[in-house]
């Protein structure tokens, strides 16, 4: 499975990608990037089967890049990973077709549970 | 205190339990330790606790920041229980691991209090000692001061109703 993975602190894309290569996605199979504009880059780029991103980031936040994958009529599961649970901006990321969204601080557990809703993890 | 300054006062105190449940649950899943708190006072500077300070702002129905300051050494540790990196100097990966902790304890802070709409702005760290902190006109910040064992650290709050601001 291939991971892109967007967060503009290089400290949580460390603990993510961990979390990953934990239940068993290898390490050359995450890609990650500072924010939305380099994330959608490496979109355009490269294949993918998920995309994990942060809400807040600078240039392009989590929800412009969410609406810049779904303009280019891609159904990837993408995930919301975020400080953000107020109910009217997790609705606006439902409407723009986030496919889950997972609040910080979480445990490797929470996140599996999320992903394999949505892609095959391998143990 | 004036009617104003009692006004304020009470909406800063609002921010109180919410901030020490944030901090009990940030604390506990990133970092693995439970701090105790040591003391909740108003405070009469601006100048935090500690030598270093992670600032946020938030603004929406109420205006104001939340700092979290941290001696050096725990901010040292805060870097080596979220990643395992060991340093003994204020670089760029000990000031990103604060200010996404201090992002992390925002956050949770805000959806306790889901009525004032609060937006977060993205942290900015500030290190030395004798820093000063500018809150909104008129605010007296709150001071919550822990200890842990990865160290010392106080979470500082001062915010005013929106429509004062």
């Amino acid at each position: 499975m291939k991971v892109l993975l967007v967060d503009d602190s290089g400290t949580m894309r460390t603990i993510q990608r961990r979390c990953l290569e934990k239940m068993g996605i290898e390490h050359d199979d995450i890609t990650d990037a500072a924010d939305g504009c380099k994330a959608l880059e490496l979109f355009e780029r490269f294949s993918f089967d998920v995309v994990l991103s942060d809400w807040n980031m600078p240039n392009m936040d989590g929800l412009g890049l969410l609406k810049a994958i779904r303009n280019r009529n891609s159904d990837i599961p993408f995930f919301m990973i975020t400080t953000e649970s107020e109910r009217a901006r997790v609705l606006s990321a439902i409407q723009l077709g986030v496919s889950d969204y997972l609040v910080k601080p979480f445990t490797p557990d929470d996140l599996r549970e999320k992903l394999e809703k949505w892609v095959s993890v391998t143990a | 205190m004036s009617t104003a300054a009692i006004a304020t006062s009470s909406l800063t105190a609002k921010f109180a339990n919410p901030l020490i449940i944030a901090v009990d649950k940030a604390f506990d899943m990133l970092l693995g330790c439970r701090p105790q708190r040591t003391g909740l006072t108003f405070k009469d500077g601006r100048m935090p606790e500690y030598e270093l300070s992670a600032v946020i702002g938030l603004t929406g129905k109420a205006v104001g920041t939340i700092v979290l300051s941290l001696t050096r050494q725990t901010a040292l540790n805060v870097l080596y229980r979220m990643v395992d990196v060991e340093t003994q100097e204020i670089n760029d990966d000990v000031r990103d691991a604060v200010g996404e902790l201090t992002n992390i304890v925002a956050g949770q802070t805000k959806a306790q209090l889901e009525p004032l709409q609060l937006r977060i702005s993205i942290p900015s760290i500030i290190e030395g000692r004798d820093h000063v902190i500018h809150y909104p006109s008129g605010i007296q910040p709150i001071s919550i001061l822990f200890d842990s064992e990865i160290g010392a650290f106080s979470v500082e709050a001062g915010f005013k109703d929106s429509q004062l601001a």
